[in-house]
């Protein structure tokens, strides 16, 4: 077997096990962990607060948008749409998932919207953590979870722009190695705040909605 | 008797009619024959004005030479094509073996005694001059150089710059100096990785120059001294040299690295939408310009790498911290440090862990 068809075929197999694993496991020990019971008089709905929450920090308050908000707004999307996108919709990658596990197709990208998403995810990425190293409050708050998270999803950007060719099987083997470790790496650090996002704001949200207040 | 006289006089009619005939074939003959075999023996026409006519020849048979013909193919002057593409109808671009020979010359051999030269000035630099040292010792008082979003601009366009120089050199000089050690197949994936990602960043470097521009013009004009500092050579002759917040070679650097990096980038997009400018001329001249403003900029880059690094003690807190120590600021940028003075803007430095010139120690060294 060659390094594509194991990384490919075995790697990905057990990688996506893990994955799959992994966040439920993280998933379930979270929703176990209960809620503590609150006895006071509900003044609104808890779970009217976490939707309203959840939906209202999709967008940075105006006070927010001086002090760098603006920044976080702006690279944020940039890399986190132009990474889903090309997650979802870049021609290799729906082969992939069509051929090893959906069995069926969808429209995929163009190039040159290919090249634009690229371009989004990798600079915005590359500008949050610029200024995660630069701002000395963010660099404090760091930890190398963070920083790994950070590194190792750039890498698979990058090794994934340099087999953009398609002609080299090592850059694709080395692209796909690199994601495969990503899949296996992800439910154990903060690449879990892809789901947990919802969870912490649905939370604060919810405390607040039972008091009548939607913040 | 009448039929014997109408006999003979046809018979005279036709003798006449095949005597004009022979006569008139015979007059004939000549250019006939000259027009199949002359193209043996006619001499080579050099004349600018026919070789520049956009037609092969014009029959079968051939009323120029084969010469001819395949000189103006050689000198590309275009034929003639019924498809959109009209750079078809040139079948060699000849000045594209210019093209080569000045990429692969004089832009390679020069570029690298360019970026060598550069590289050996400043080890025999530090050699002898060492680390230009904080002279009076560190104050523990600091003066903000650089905004945050200056230092994230800074360090997006570096980490750019880096990543497109070496892609691009891999693909300038990969070919003489990776092959003869790693061989052709290991060589052709480097070179197919750093041709995408060199194209992929491309755009990005354009917006972060852009960037750069806005971030960093204010204080690098032309001002009062800025001459005075260069007469001086930074302080290297006649004594110390006064500057104001960029001296003369911090702004040479700017102006450098904005308009070559537009250039970079424009040059670029260039090659990388080649159907916007469909002149294969142009494209050829946009490489030819990438190649010698690479060059140019990666030589000044290294100079500046190596100042803001080991080069001089105190540089780099300005780019990672965003403060330089006072002392730092009073013996580099006089003028600005009694500016920051009068401004009241001169701070204590914080403990290491405080953020704030956190690689200043209390006291001198």
């Amino acid at each position: 077997m060659s390094f594509l068809g194991f990384v490919e075929g075995p790697l990905f197999t057990v990688a996506a096990v893990v994955f799959v694993l992994g966040v439920i496991w993280k998933l379930a020990g979270i929703l176990f962990l209960g809620i503590r019971p609150d006895y006071a008089t509900p003044r609104g709905s808890a779970l009217g607060g976490a939707v309203i929450t959840n939906i209202r920090h999709l967008f940075p308050r105006r006070i927010f948008l001086a002090n760098g908000g603006l920044f976080h707004f702006l690279t944020g999307y940039a890399f986190h749409i132009g990474l889903f996108i090309l997650l979802i919709f870049a021609l290799p990658h729906m082969t992939f998932l069509k051929d090893r596990i959906f069995g069926f197709g969808w429209p995929a990208l163009p190039r040159w919207a290919f090249i634009v998403m690229a371009e989004l995810a990798l600079g915005g990425l590359l500008l949050l953590w610029i200024r995660r190293l630069s701002d000395p409050v963010q660099r404090l708050v760091s930890e190398p979870a963070d920083h790994i998270s950070t590194g190792l999803t750039l890498l698979v950007m990058l090794t994934g722009c340099f087999a953009l060719q398609i002609s080299h099987d090592v850059l694709r083997a080395i692209h796909m190695l690199l994601a495969d470790l990503w899949l296996i790496y992800f439910p154990f650090g903060r690449l879990m705040h892809s789901f947990t996002f919802l969870f912490s704001r649905g939370m604060t949200g919810a405390a607040y909605g039972r008091r009548g207040v939607a913040p | 008797m009448s039929t014997q006289r109408k006999h003979r006089s046809f018979g005279l009619r036709a003798i006449c009619a095949l005597a004009v005939l022979a006569v008139f074939l015979m007059l004939n003959m000549p250019q006939a024959s000259a027009q199949t075999s002359g193209r043996d023996v006619r001499p080579p026409d050099i004349n600018s004005t026919t070789l520049a006519e956009p037609s092969g020849p014009s029959n079968a048979l051939g009323d120029k030479s084969d010469s001819d013909f395949w000189r103006q193919i050689r000198r590309a002057n275009p034929g003639k094509v019924t498809i959109p593409d009209r750079q078809a109808a040139v079948l060699i671009q000849s000045d594209g073996q210019n093209w080569r020979a000045v990429r692969t010359g004089p832009i390679k051999v020069y570029g690298s005694w360019i970026l060598a030269a550069v590289v050996v000035i400043l080890t025999v630099f530090f050699a002898i001059r060492g680390r230009i040292r904080i002279q009076s010792g560190r104050s523990g008082r600091v003066i903000m150089r650089f905004t945050l979003n200056q230092r994230i601009v800074h360090w997006f366009i570096a980490v750019l710059f880096i990543f497109m120089a070496l892609t691009g050199l891999i693909i300038l000089y990969g070919r003489d100096v990776l092959i003869p050690l790693i061989g052709k197949p290991a060589f052709s994936v480097i070179a197919s990785a750093s041709k995408q990602g060199h194209d992929l960043f491309g755009p990005l470097f354009l917006l972060a120059t852009l960037a750069l521009f806005v971030s960093f013009v204010k204080g690098n004009l032309p001002q009062r001294g800025d001459l005075k500092w260069i007469l001086k050579g930074g302080g290297f002759f006649g004594g110390h040299a006064s500057s104001h917040r960029y001296n003369a070679g911090e702004k040479l650097w700017f102006w450098w690295a904005v308009l070559f990096g537009l250039l970079l980038s424009l040059s670029g997009l260039t090659m990388l939408f080649p159907t916007v400018i469909p002149e294969l001329g142009n494209l050829q001249l946009a490489n030819l310009l990438h190649g010698i403003a690479a060059i140019l900029v990666i030589a000044f880059a290294i100079g500046h790498i190596y100042l803001g690094t080991i080069g001089m003690e105190g540089a780099l807190e300005a780019m990672t911290d965003g403060y330089v120590d006072e002392n730092w600021a009073r013996e580099h940028h006089d003028l600005w440090h009694e500016e920051m003075r009068r401004k009241g803007e001169i701070e204590p430095a914080l403990p290491p862990s405080g953020g704030r010139g956190m690689s200043a120690p209390a006291s001198g060294e």
